[in-house]
């Protein structure tokens, strides 16, 4: 005879169970070498990469992004000379002008995409792979982790690099156009944010957030 | 054990078919984290995730009726963002509002072809074919056409990875204006076509993420 219970207890999932992403099926996890893609058998979709010291590595890229991003945003991207005139952009600039000529939406957007967004996840990383590293859990950082991945496919600063060299060649006709110190720096960015969320090991991540988490229940 | 075929593959390793899913044995994927945890929702009821706390759903919430409201939205700002101009560059008096297509046109006459494909590429040709393949998944898993699922998730994966790469033209105005401002010897104002066209990529994008592609392989069911 089967008692009825209020709070029916379920059987507990294995650790090493893991589902698909794009087709559900359900997959025991095997350990891949460093580096190595784990694919789905069924609809080929990358399920994780293990990466080597990926809280440390990311850390150290996230603090790099930080700082090169003030000289990236504040000092000229390019500029360009007409008949003795002058005139040079940041990236913020092209935002600000958008904004006067009452585009407000295609001005935020832009604003988001190249200057918020990246930041915010630099900021994001900084937290996160900081309080791994320090094996410093605290409640928030389910919530942080959670938000860089809502945030992550809407940072666009390759875009913005592609946008760079399509202004200067849409703009040969015109005018030279000389590179900034700005646009230097900003490339370093791009290269580190690349970097950053190439080596982020996602699933390593949430595992060790998890587990950090019940080791010291807040 | 009931798992013992269904292992995940290194990279090279041909494909098999298998068909034991989480959703079978009752369990939830997050969204967000991956963790799965036992379905113990009942109708419209929302579990929250053990690990990082977003709301899990078995599928996405509306997936089919959500991702046909946005592509409809994008497809009829599609129209504007191609009629109305993007920018208007004015250079020693002489000049006049360019679309689009007419900016590539105006950079395959200077003979710079390579930009002009990059901005054909992800201007023109990106927005279509990927509002094209929204289009198709939605209407297969709706019709449940017979086609290959693993080319429907490959289609998916696709619209996904590129989708970003639209905004290109956006910033380029963006640039632009700001960079260009001589006064009456050479200016370039942003016009009403650059929001439509933002508007499109926004809209796809979104569209993108709230699709689920489990319901491609789901066969019992067609939504959610």
């Amino acid at each position: 005879m089967i008692t009825p219970t209020d709070t029916p207890t379920l059987p507990s999932i294995p650790e090493n169970w893991i589902a698909c992403k794009d087709c559900d099926l359900l997959l025991e996890r095997v350990d891949t070498p460093v580096g190595d893609k784990a694919l789905c058998p069924r609809c080929a979709n990358p399920l994780y990469q293990s990466r080597e010291n990926s809280a440390e590595r990311t850390l150290a890229l996230a603090i790099t992004g930080l700082l090169l991003f003030i000289p990236a945003n504040l000092l000229p991207v390019m500029s360009m000379t007409i008949i003795g005139q002058e005139s040079s952009t940041t990236i913020y600039k092209g935002s600000l002008v958008l904004f006067q000529e009452g585009l407000y939406w295609t001005a935020l957007l832009v604003f988001f995409a190249s200057i918020v967004i990246p930041f915010c996840k630099l900021l994001l990383m900084l937290f996160i792979s900081g309080s791994l590293h320090r094996e410093h859990f605290s409640p928030l950082l389910p919530y942080a982790f959670r938000y860089y991945h809502y945030l992550d496919e809407w940072g666009m600063l390759e875009v913005y690099m592609l946008g760079v060299l399509v202004a200067v060649v849409k703009l040969k006709g015109m005018a030279s156009v000389i590179p900034g110190i700005g646009l230097y720096c900003f490339i370093a960015l791009l290269l580190v944010t690349t970097l950053m969320s190439s080596l982020l090991d996602e699933e390593c991540f949430w595992t060790r957030i998890e587990q950090g988490l019940k080791g010291n229940p807040q | 054990m009931l798992l013992d075929q269904n292992r995940a593959r290194p990279e090279g390793e041909p494909a098999v078919n298998q068909q034991t899913t989480a959703r079978q044995l009752g369990l939830i994927r997050c969204h967000t984290c991956g963790k799965l945890a036992f379905d113990v929702g009942h109708d419209g009821y929302e579990e929250h995730c053990p690990r990082c706390h977003a709301h899990m759903h078995m599928r996405a919430t509306n997936s089919l009726s959500r991702t046909w409201a946005l592509l409809i939205t994008a497809v009829v700002l599609y129209v504007p963002a191609n009629v109305l101009p993007i920018m208007t560059v004015t250079y020693f008096g002489a000049g006049e509002p360019d679309t689009i297509m007419s900016g590539i046109i105006l950079l395959l006459q200077m003979g710079s072809y390579p930009i002009a494909a990059v901005i054909f590429i992800a201007s023109i040709l990106v927005p279509l074919l990927k509002m094209v393949a929204l289009l198709i998944l939605l209407l297969s898993v709706q019709s449940r056409w017979l086609l290959d699922d693993r080319q429907r998730t490959r289609m998916y994966r696709a619209v996904e990875l590129v989708g970003r790469w639209s905004m290109l033209d956006i910033f380029v105005i963006a640039l632009l204006v700001a960079l260009v401002n001589f006064g009456s010897i050479a200016q370039i104002v942003s016009g009403p076509g650059a929001t439509a066209f933002g508007s499109v990529v926004v809209l796809t994008m979104l569209a993108a993420t709230t699709f689920d592609a489990r319901l491609i392989w789901d066969k019992e069911t067609t939504n959610d």
